[in-house]
């Protein structure tokens, strides 16, 4: 899978056109903002979308670990949509998770979705630390080079007069922001104002995901 | 015949009222009367002024007044505008208290306070005016049956503008739900005239069908602007012609000028505005006005306070503004129907002409303008064509069956087949769509526990709604009308109106644009709120409307096909317009009326091939990304297309000579799908399906949704759905959707199915005559925005002009 070099705090990630992003020194997989089950979440209020979220959600995901192999697997925050997705995660997805288990390690950064809800085998955190990274669902105040989601980014590009909205990997120099790896999730411009309070307006590298390449812009 | 011996309207109560006004009754309303007497559901066709709202209320007040102190309701009126219905109050109003008759009736419209509603539901009205939405929601309260089951008469105005789109397929599943409550219910169609009347009698009638039709004798009169300017080769905005146009305005008392788009009425009341110096009062509206904008508009015209409105469809229907001297329709009329109508809006009183003036903004236009004025002077109108049921809109009826009470959905499912639109629907199609409103209709049943509808146990045909709480989410969502997103344009505290977020997203702070006739210039956007101040600049954009691009109608290209082909009417044209067909007769050829013309030309070392087809833009925009694709197959490296009204241009970097082997049914057949995909045509029309369908909601109190994130989270949607369950109902809809409207795939495969026979074939060493005006919209589609001053233009379009060897003709 082709993927775009991403050199942020010094060390080298590459950007996968799934939205996943991978540290190779480290051997680590790292994605965000999944909101497993929120389909099955808005049937509670009767908004029937298609309840096919959950299974291609896991599908993309084992499908990196089949072609990666990693040693880690961190989510940072988002997992879940809420208490009621777990019900859309079917028993065969729970077997396949555990096979994964056995080779991967999987840690679970809590996101403000998935708080209180467990899921046998995650390891989970609040937020966790390699070297001079952080990694966490929402930035905080720190020194370390931080990698977060939360935010759903999307980036506005206007050329020859059109204007599309792509979703994208962004960081400024100190903090990485994931685009979200879920299916029915929609996105938040980079230049919005809750994404500025985090990143700032100068600076930033924007990596926009096309269909099956990630750009540099 | 003497009519006054064997008018029945003679003892009618409102004969009284009639001869005091110095009024006798038309033909067409004694017909009507004694059909409707006799038990016959009846469509009126009839022009302005011949008393058409007055012919649908005859029998109903007669009944009243005979059945003396009726009590409930007797009577609905079904108006296509909210405007309208407060009109017809206000006609109704004039006899039944001068007469001091003993009926009572009221409006009904989203208008309407909640108070006043709630009133009507307790104490109804004889006669109640409403609008199909209104009808909609009446039918979703429980106890609608009650409410309606003294109903005698249904009354449906405007009827025309009811037969080939979801609002009147919402509208006749709920007449069909009238007739159940009330089976003796009689139905009354009051309509423009028609050119395919059976097919109106066909959807309304049930009873002892008739139709009852009064033509006009006297026809418009209706000219081509003389203009001492040359008629321009391409564009759209007429400001060649704009000081003549200035004159006209002086001339009448007052004047209305209609124009295709919005884009082109902001533009025409700027251009007027700069050469104002009588100081004219000219006003602007268009749909996407504020509504108190708008009202204050038709106030002023209908009191004759203004002396011109530079107006849209949005004045096409609507109040009687009896003081319109003259009409002005600037740009192609498009469609005889849709010209008369706007002609008809001059002069209401029948026994004097309407007088129109047709200004041309290409030389197309002209010989469409031409084309048009032959064709009204023959009576030879468009047909009207009516379309299967959407599948959308019957799932939102079943949503308000539901709101109104547990169902049986055999008994709906026959009530809904009941209904012209959806003669032909299959019960199998009907079930997915209860299953759509049960929990999505998935294939995948994961939301068993969450339903909306669910069956009883004891009787699985019986359906009920799990709460109550879902009966203030349909009424949320009613209604066919998706908007495209829109915000709202703030000038300090004041709303302007609405405008396409599409063309905020492109501006910068401090770009300024014309809306509401003023220059403003763009601030800010916070929470669906654009914010702008008053602008001085003189470099000012248009907005842009995506939507309502009319085709234009196969009956009037073939009018104008034939007339371009007749030659000996040539020299009674504008000097530069004989000329120019002059030249392409002797360069190429003009085609004869059921001939298709190929030109095949070099230009800077690419080949164009340009398709005469007169096919409408739908048709051609489909037809040529088609041969793309087949351009393509045969490895001619097409770089693109151009389509308008007339004909498709493509430019490839190989020759192209095998177009009649390609240009034929086939094309259709094998790429369609491709197009339909590519285009995100059916994307598109999956966001108006899932919101009509209330998959998804169009607002919710609390949690107001921006027209943005419907639109994105609708586009997700149909991705994931398009891979995991690609027979989705939902898709089928919004597929056949596309078919229906978008694409006119029937015309393109009338077109095709006998096109190969008839093309005729010109290898030209350069452009055509007739091709440059779609060779200029190329290079004004494709240069870059900063690049589309005046100065440019001009100096490309000379460029091309010199290269045909045409430039003599000016």
């Amino acid at each position: 899978m082709y993927y775009q070099l991403i050199n942020f705090g010094n060390e080298e990630f590459h950007a996968y056109p799934n939205k996943s992003l991978y540290w190779k020194r480290l051997n680590t997989l790292i994605v965000s903002d999944l909101h497993i089950g929120k389909s099955i979440s808005y049937a509670k209020n009767k908004q029937f979308l298609p309840p096919y979220d959950t299974k291609e959600i896991l599908n993309k995901i084992f499908v990196s670990l089949d072609n990666i192999k990693p040693s880690n697997l961190i989510v940072v925050g988002d997992l879940l949509h809420d208490v009621f997705s777990t019900l859309s995660i079917k028993d065969q997805d729970y077997k396949n998770l555990s096979q994964y288990m056995k080779n991967t390690d999987f840690i679970w950064i809590k996101g403000n979705h998935d708080k209180n809800i467990q899921i046998e085998g995650f390891k989970n955190f609040t937020n966790y630390k390699i070297e001079k990274f952080l990694f966490t669902h929402i930035p905080i105040e720190t020194s370390l080079f931080q990698i977060c989601g939360h935010y759903h980014p999307k980036v506005k590009i206007s050329h020859r007069g059109k204007t599309i909205f792509k979703t994208c990997f962004v960081h400024n120099e100190k903090i990485f922001i994931l685009p979200s790896f879920g299916i029915l999730t929609g996105g938040l411009d980079i230049h919005s104002k809750q994404i500025s309070d985090v990143l700032g307006k100068k600076n930033l590298s924007i990596y926009p995901v096309g269909h099956d390449k990630v750009y540099k812009l | 015949m003497n009519i006054n011996k064997s008018n029945p309207l003679l003892l009618h109560p409102l004969n009284k009222w009639m001869k005091k006004k110095k009024w006798s009754w038309f033909p067409h309303q004694i017909e009507t009367f004694n059909y409707v007497r006799t038990g016959s559901d009846v469509v009126v066709f009839a022009p302005t002024g011949a008393g058409k709202t007055l012919t649908g209320f005859i029998n109903p007040i007669d009944d009243l007044i005979k059945l003396k102190k009726f009590k409930g309701l007797h009577t609905l009126y079904i108006s296509p505008l909210k405007s309208l219905a407060n009109d017809i109050v206000r006609n109704l109003e004039k006899p039944i208290k001068e007469l001091d008759l003993n009926i009572s009736f009221q409006v009904r419209t989203g208008d309407t306070t909640p108070y006043k509603k709630q009133k009507q539901k307790q104490k109804p009205p004889n006669i109640l005016i409403t609008t199909p939405e209104s009808l909609a929601l009446l039918n979703s309260y429980e106890n609608a049956k009650e409410f309606f089951h003294n109903l005698k008469y249904i009354i449906i105005d405007e009827i025309h503008t009811f037969l080939d789109n979801k609002r009147a397929d919402l509208l006749s599943l709920n007449i069909e739900r009238l007739q159940t409550f009330s089976p003796n219910l009689q139905r009354i169609g009051l309509s423009a005239t028609l050119k395919n009347k059976q097919d109106a009698k066909k959807w309304l009638c049930r009873k002892k069908p008739k139709i009852v039709s009064y033509e006009n004798s006297v026809l418009p009169k209706i000219k081509i602007l003389e203009s001492k300017e040359r008629i321009p080769w391409s564009g759209h905005m007429a400001t060649y012609s704009i000081n003549e146009i200035y004159k006209e305005i002086m001339k009448s008392k007052l004047t209305i000028i209609f124009v295709n788009t919005r884009a082109q009425a902001e533009y025409m009341f700027k251009n007027l505005w700069l050469i104002n110096k009588k100081k004219l009062k000219i006003a602007v509206h268009h749909g996407s006005l504020e509504k108190n904008l708008r009202l204050k508009v038709e106030n002023n015209l209908s009191k004759g306070l203004v002396d011109c409105v530079v107006a849209t469809s949005s004045l096409e229907l609507g109040l009687d503004y009896g003081d319109v001297e003259k009409i002005i329709q600037v740009g192609a009329p498009k469609g005889i129907n849709r010209l008369l109508q706007r002609v008809g809006r001059s002069n209401h009183n029948l026994n004097t002409p309407s007088k129109a003036i047709l200004v041309p903004t290409n030389r197309f236009e002209f010989i469409e303008a031409k084309a048009a004025i032959e064709e009204i002077k023959k009576n030879n109108l468009d047909k009207i064509d009516l379309k299967e049921g959407s599948f959308d809109v019957v799932a939102q009826h079943i949503f308000a069956t539901a709101c109104a009470g547990q169902f049986n959905i055999n008994d709906l499912y026959k009530e809904i087949i009941k209904a012209y639109p959806y003669k032909k629907l299959k019960l199998n199609d009907f079930k997915q769509l209860i299953n759509l409103i049960q929990d999505g209709g998935y294939v995948l049943k994961n939301y068993d526990q969450f339903k909306r509808i669910f069956q009883l146990r004891e009787n699985k045909n019986i359906y009920k709604l799990v709460n109550k709480r879902e009966t203030r989410k349909y009424r949320m969502n009613v209604g066919t009308i998706i908007e495209n997103p829109m915000l709202k344009i703030k000038l300090g505290t004041k709303t302007l109106g609405n405008i396409e977020e599409v063309f905020i997203q492109n501006l910068s702070q401090g770009d300024s644009f014309i809306f509401a006739g003023q220059v403003l210039e763009f601030q800010s956007m916070k929470n669906n709120l654009v914010q702008v101040k008053r602008s001085k600049s003189l470099i000012s954009k248009i907005p842009s409307y995506s939507g309502g691009r009319m085709p234009l109608s196969t009956n009037l290209a073939n009018s104008v096909r034939a007339l371009l082909a007749k030659s000996n009417m040539w020299d009674l044209y504008p000097v530069q317009i004989t000329e120019w067909l002059k030249r392409q007769k002797y360069i190429s050829k003009i085609p004869k009326k059921d001939e298709y013309l190929v030109e095949q030309f070099p230009r800077k070392k690419i080949f164009y091939t340009v398709i005469y087809t007169f096919a409408g833009w739908h048709a051609n925009q489909t037809l040529g990304f088609l041969l793309l694709r087949g351009f393509k197959e045969f490895n001619y490296k097409p770089l693109g297309f151009v389509a308008n009204d007339y004909a498709i241009v493509l430019w490839s970097l190989k020759e192209v000579k095998e177009i009649k082997t390609i240009l034929n049914l086939g094309l259709l057949d094998k790429h369609l799908d491709n197009y339909l995909e590519e285009t995100s045509i059916v994307k598109r029309l999956f966001r108006d399906n899932a919101i009509i369908s209330c998959l998804i909601e169009r607002r919710l109190p609390g949690m107001e949704k921006t027209g943005k994130q419907v639109l994105f989270s609708s586009d997700l949607i149909y991705t994931v759905l398009k891979k995991n369950e690609p027979d989705h109902i939902l898709l089928k809809s919004s597929y056949e959707d596309a078919k229906k409207n978008m694409i006119d795939y029937d015309r393109l495969r009338e077109i095709l199915k006998k096109i190969d026979k008839k093309i005729i074939l010109k290898k030209l060493t350069s452009i055509s005559p007739l091709a440059v005006p779609i060779i200029l919209e190329i290079n004004r589609e494709n240069l870059s925005k900063k690049e589309t001053d005046e100065y440019i233009l001009e100096d490309l379009e000379n460029e091309i002009l010199k290269e045909a060897n045409v430039l003599s003709i000016n």
